[in-house]
């Protein structure tokens, strides 16, 4: 078994006083697919937000390769090497293409010809659009931006916040394709996602987050053979 | 044709005014969402320090303007560090700093008070002499403000657009939540951003006096102008300041020679009132409504 890249050991966040994760124990093996399924509005983008240092640990702890890093802040978490590719994209929308990519590779401008070469022989649609800015784009070539960002970063684990949200099915289909060849190279990748279906074959690990708390852990093979849990929890 | 020249002219001079003092403003506004009402204080404070760096400390221009600069950078952080950063923790942050750097301003302008007196000085960073363009004779001093305002302008656009420090700005003033997970220490940033607005409005302040004459309270009008820039471009937008800020400029010239000099003010008034009824995010702004 493969030696745990992220762990979170009883975490508990939330915001303003209103807990929203309580006591969340999981861990994202290196080179692994780990994901997060759940309901909406359950809290797993606050977990990955937690990760990051945008939402507080209240209490328990988070490490990267052994080392705390809840105490941090969100710059210093990214300088460590877990970068976010938030929901949504949250791209910079008056910079084009190829800035936001740069600002990808902020915390770490080491290898940057290397990496943008990478990022557009993976996703050769960012470099016909390097010039154009993000605003611009169509929902999948943004997505495909965020991602893009995301790797620029080069880090050590990348976690991907519903990566298929909005998007028709055969940009779904595109996008999920460039994330288990990720997979398939070796990279940690900690992905939150509503469709429990569409990543069970590929993911190493589910986690089910009900209500801020980890209900069930497995196989994607497993849950798969567990109607009651899909059908109760994820509504399917 | 020499009414033209001269209106442009001096238009120009007014508008490369502005935009110095509009930039910062602009750029605090956009990264932090803070209207900082300190900035009218601070510009002249760096008239008032170049004055003293000159008159009293004997230093050359080059150095009295970069004393200014240096002095305002460090008021601007001044700013952050006691007022910005404490009230970012806190709710209704916007609310709490307009008010805030009220009375920052306040302080400010009761310091130069009680420092340089109640009268006006002149500002001794002035060139004397007289260029003639089409028979029409333009103040030396015009060309010298316009000249250093592109300077300062093509320079802070370089920043901005060439720069990873100016990527971070821009980035932080889209979304700051996005720039802190590329890694972006966003409280440098707001550092930078208010020492960066602060040097520039000392360079406003030096080129303002430079054409009229030092008193506490001279701030208020180009200050009031600078929010009206803002406004008009739309709140937090850089390039569109510049633009309204010429554009503007060249309007006020153009009132006074046609109104007169009291009728000024009142058409750029006039002007946000139709902006703001027209489009309320300002003309190159986000379709977003901020409340105070």
């Amino acid at each position: 078994m493969a030696e745990a890249a992220l762990e979170i050991v009883d975490a508990s966040a939330g915001y303003a006083g209103r807990i929203v994760l309580d006591a969340i124990k999981l861990s994202a093996r290196k080179g692994e697919l780990t994901a997060i399924v759940g309901p909406n509005g359950h809290g797993k983008s606050t977990l990955l937000k937690a990760i990051s240092g945008l939402v507080p640990v209240t209490s328990g702890e988070i490490r990267l390769d052994g080392q705390r890093i809840d105490r941090l802040r969100p710059d210093q978490i990214v300088e460590r090497g877990v970068i976010q590719v938030p929901q949504g994209d949250l791209l910079f929308p008056a910079m084009t293409v190829h800035e936001n990519l740069l600002m990808g590779a902020y915390a770490n401008s080491g290898g940057l010809a290397e990496r943008l070469d990478f990022v557009f022989a993976l996703l050769p649609k960012l470099k016909e659009r390097r010039n154009q800015t993000a605003g611009t784009l169509s929902g999948g070539e943004r997505r495909m931006c965020g991602i893009g960002r995301g790797l620029m970063a080069g880090g050590a684990v990348l976690m991907l916040d519903e990566p298929s949200l909005g998007l028709a099915p055969i940009v779904i289909e595109h996008i999920y394709e460039v994330i288990f060849n990720l997979r398939r190279e070796g990279r940690t990748i900690l992905l939150v996602e509503e469709n429990a279906e569409r990543i069970a074959e590929h993911a190493d690990m589910i986690h089910l987050l009900d209500n801020g708390r980890i209900a069930w852990s497995g196989l994607g093979a497993e849950l798969m053979a567990r109607p009651e849990i899909i059908e109760t929890y994820l509504g399917v | 044709m020499d009414v033209v020249i001269q209106i442009i002219a001096s238009g120009l001079t007014l508008g490369a005014m502005y935009a110095v003092a509009t930039i910062g403003l602009s750029l605090v506004y956009g990264s932090l969402n803070m209207l900082n009402m300190a900035h009218g204080a601070i510009l002249t404070l760096g008239g008032y320090i170049c004055y003293a760096a000159i008159v009293h400390a004997g230093l050359n221009p080059a150095l009295a303007l970069l004393a200014a600069a240096l002095v305002c950078a460090l008021v601007g952080l001044l700013i952050y560090f006691c007022a910005a950063l404490p009230l970012l923790r806190a709710e209704n942050f916007e609310t709490n700093i307009f008010i805030a750097t009220i009375g920052i301003g306040s302080v400010i302008e009761n310091l130069m008070l009680k420092g340089f007196g109640p009268y006006p000085i002149p500002q001794p960073l002035a060139a004397g002499g007289q260029v003639v363009i089409c028979n029409v004779h333009i103040p030396l001093q015009n060309v010298f403000i316009l000249g250093v305002a592109i300077v300062l302008m093509v320079a802070v656009a370089i920043l901005l657009q060439r720069t990873s420090t100016g990527r971070a700005i821009r980035a932080t003033s889209m979304n700051r939540e996005a720039a802190q997970l590329m890694g972006v220490r966003v409280g440098r940033v707001y550092a930078q951003v208010l020492a960066l607005s602060g040097a520039l409005a000392a360079v406003s302040g030096i080129m303002i006096s430079s054409i009229a004459t030092l008193t506490p309270v001279m701030g208020g009008d180009p200050m009031l102008k600078a929010f009206i820039v803002c406004v008009v471009a739309g709140l937090g937008n850089v390039y569109g300041a510049v633009i309204a800020a010429i554009a503007l400029g060249l309007l006020e010239a153009a009132t006074q020679y046609v109104l007169g000099v009291r009728w000024s003010f009142a058409t750029l008034l006039l002007l946000v009132i139709l902006v703001l009824i027209w489009r309320p995010y300002g003309l190159f702004g986000k379709q977003q409504v901020v409340r105070l």
